[in-house]
């Protein structure tokens, strides 16, 4: 109880440092004024309420998102390899936008294109896991990974063959995961979604606390396996469509904060999944943050920056020692 | 009472037993017999609404299994089954609060006084009380085995479905199990368990269904279903049954 409030107060604490960190550094006497006085007419106001906050929550949104679909699915597959990305969202999403903007469709509208392409991917993924009345787990890891890499290949004809001018940039911006550009409307249009699929996949945390004794006990302790495994895919694509919608690609953080969630909290969902929230939101926010401000003015990718901090923390953790990683 | 109408079992999609009646009533211990691979366990886990029937029916009282939901199922139903990981680091307390599942609403997330009554009963009842902080992954063959039937126990349903709950116990584990699953019998439930041991089943069960060659090969107390010619026909093996004082005891016939 004690560790979860602990990461609790990361996600605040984050928040202030990417308050505080930027392009423009803001003197902390000018935070608090600023925060006090959101609507004095100074930089510093100007600069936290419609450039830095945004962002942060934004962030927020991203890290728990991810986090949280990434937990969700682990523990549904129980498989620690296996991240948000396993539902074909991303992918999807990914040659979608890139053909889009090779076709010259609005930048506006790229995060609506990547949003719906990516839950159609999922569907398709999960129609091609059915079995009986549930999923089954290999082949939902099978489609996940055979349709991704269709996808990818969609990406590469899109950037090699078709792509001209500017469209081959901005398809690799967007692949390359960036918050950068993203403001309040982006948040309000995509938050729903994050929302519904948090509701959804929180909803489950009994019952796939009950998986953990494997699905065919959970099936006689009363776990309706079936509509368990259709409720969770629902919800990791929800969040995953709503995340890649508001920051292109951000790998690892559905990868790794799971494992760092289970690490700090234990393997009970009801502590794991709200330190996973809290870990991913944080994460992403400090990254965002560290991201923008490393090479003022120019902004490293966020999916970049998440890859250099995220895998060798990821091999310093489970290459040392003797750490169980999921069973 | 559960009661299994002309009941067919198949698994990947081969039959295994067909034309299976019987009815289990309240207060009998039976124990379920018969070679390996001739659909025991496909047969359990059919009668406890895990796996579809291939014909015929399973009947719980005056509802098929079949139509019961998940949870209502679970709440009169417990099945224990020796295979299937589970994960690691769960401990035996948190792995024996998740049989009261069936008994919370998706939105009740802490366990009520009931639940810890129940666990804290199945724990006792199984001398798991001081290995509760213990981490699955610690516990040996065994002492997991204790920790799937102390599971069933904490589930309180009526009927209780055994597969080979007598597998990696030592001596005293054995018989203190079967003593347990005797006295739940006794206080009105369902007991079925798949036994290996010929003395086993004689001892502690009031009936034994002998099923091989596709069908329910002997149904009836041990000293009617245990016979020389049965059990030749259910494991291919003589076996000399002497009756004395009331007990059963077996050996293997030597020239």
């Amino acid at each position: 109880m004690i560790r979860l409030a602990a990461i609790a107060l990361l996600v605040p604490l984050a928040a202030l440092f990417a308050l505080a960190v930027g392009g423009t550094a803001i003197a902390p006497h000018d935070l608090l004024l600023a925060i006090l006085h959101p609507h004095q007419p100074s930089d510093s106001a100007t600069i936290l309420w419609s450039l830095r906050l945004p962002r942060i929550a934004i962030a927020a949104t991203v890290g728990a998102s991810l986090a949280l679909a990434g937990t969700l699915m682990q523990a549904l597959l129980r498989n620690p390899l296996i991240d948000p990305y396993i539902t074909g969202v991303s992918s999807g999403a990914g040659a979608a936008i890139a053909i889009g903007v090779t076709l010259g469709v609005a930048l506006a509208a790229v995060p609506a294109i990547g949003f719906v392409a990516g839950l159609a991917t999922a569907v398709l993924v999960a129609v091609l896991a059915r079995r009986g009345s549930g999923l089954d787990a290999e082949r939902l890891i099978l489609a996940g990974v055979s349709i991704s890499a269709l996808m990818s290949a969609l990406i590469a004809l899109a950037l090699t063959v078709l792509a001209q001018g500017s469209a081959s940039a901005q398809i690799i911006a967007w692949l390359a995961g960036s918050l950068s550009g993203r403001g309040w409307i982006d948040l309000a249009a995509a938050a729903p979604y994050a929302v519904a699929g948090a509701i959804l996949g929180i909803a489950t945390i009994p019952a796939l606390n009950v998986v953990r004794l494997g699905e065919r006990r959970a099936a006689t302790l009363g776990v309706d396996i079936g509509q368990l495994q259709w409720i969770l895919l629902a919800a990791a694509a929800l969040l995953t469509a709503a995340a890649v919608a508001l920051s292109g690609l951000v790998g690892f953080v559905g990868l790794i904060v799971p494992h760092l969630a289970r690490r700090l909290v234990g393997a009970d969902l009801r502590a794991g999944v709200p330190a996973a929230v809290a870990l991913g939101a944080a994460l992403v926010i400090v990254a965002d943050a560290a991201s923008r401000a490393l090479f003022a003015p120019l902004e490293i990718p966020l999916g970049v920056l998440l890859a250099f901090i995220g895998v060798p923390a990821f091999l310093y953790l489970y290459l040392r020692g003797t750490a169980r990683v999921y069973t | 009472m559960l009661r299994l109408s002309g009941l067919a079992v198949a698994r990947g999609g081969r039959t295994l037993l067909r034309d299976v009646d019987a009815t289990f009533l309240p207060g009998t211990f039976t124990a379920l017999m018969g070679a390996n691979g001739v659909g025991k366990s496909t047969l359990l886990a059919t009668m406890c609404g895990v796996l579809a029937p291939a014909a015929g029916s399973v009947m719980l009282d005056a509802d098929d299994v079949t139509t019961l939901d998940a949870r209502t199922r679970a709440q009169r139903m417990a099945l224990v089954e020796p295979t299937e990981s589970a994960l690691a680091s769960m401990t035996v307390e948190d792995a024996v609060a998740a049989a009261r599942f069936p008994y919370h609403r998706w939105w009740e997330w802490q366990p009520s006084d009931a639940d810890r009554a129940a666990v804290g009963d199945a724990l006792n009842a199984t001398a798991l009380t001081e290995l509760r902080g213990r981490e699955l992954g610690t516990l040996s063959a065994g002492e997991r085995q204790r920790v799937w039937v102390a599971l069933a126990l904490a589930q309180r349903a009526r009927v209780i479905a055994l597969d080979e709950p007598t597998t990696h116990l030592d001596l005293r584990f054995a018989i203190e199990t079967l003593t347990l699953l005797r006295r739940l019998a006794d206080d009105g439930a369902v007991v079925i368990a798949v036994l290996h041991t010929l003395e086993e089943a004689a001892s502690f069960a009031d009936r034994v269904v002998l099923v091989g060659d596709g069908r329910v090969l002997a149904d009836g107390t041990p000293a009617t279903a245990l016979t020389p010619a049965k059990l030749h026909a259910a494991f291919g093996v003589t076996i000399e049954v002497e009756a004395r004082g009331g007990s059963l005891s077996f050996h293997r016939k030597t020239k």
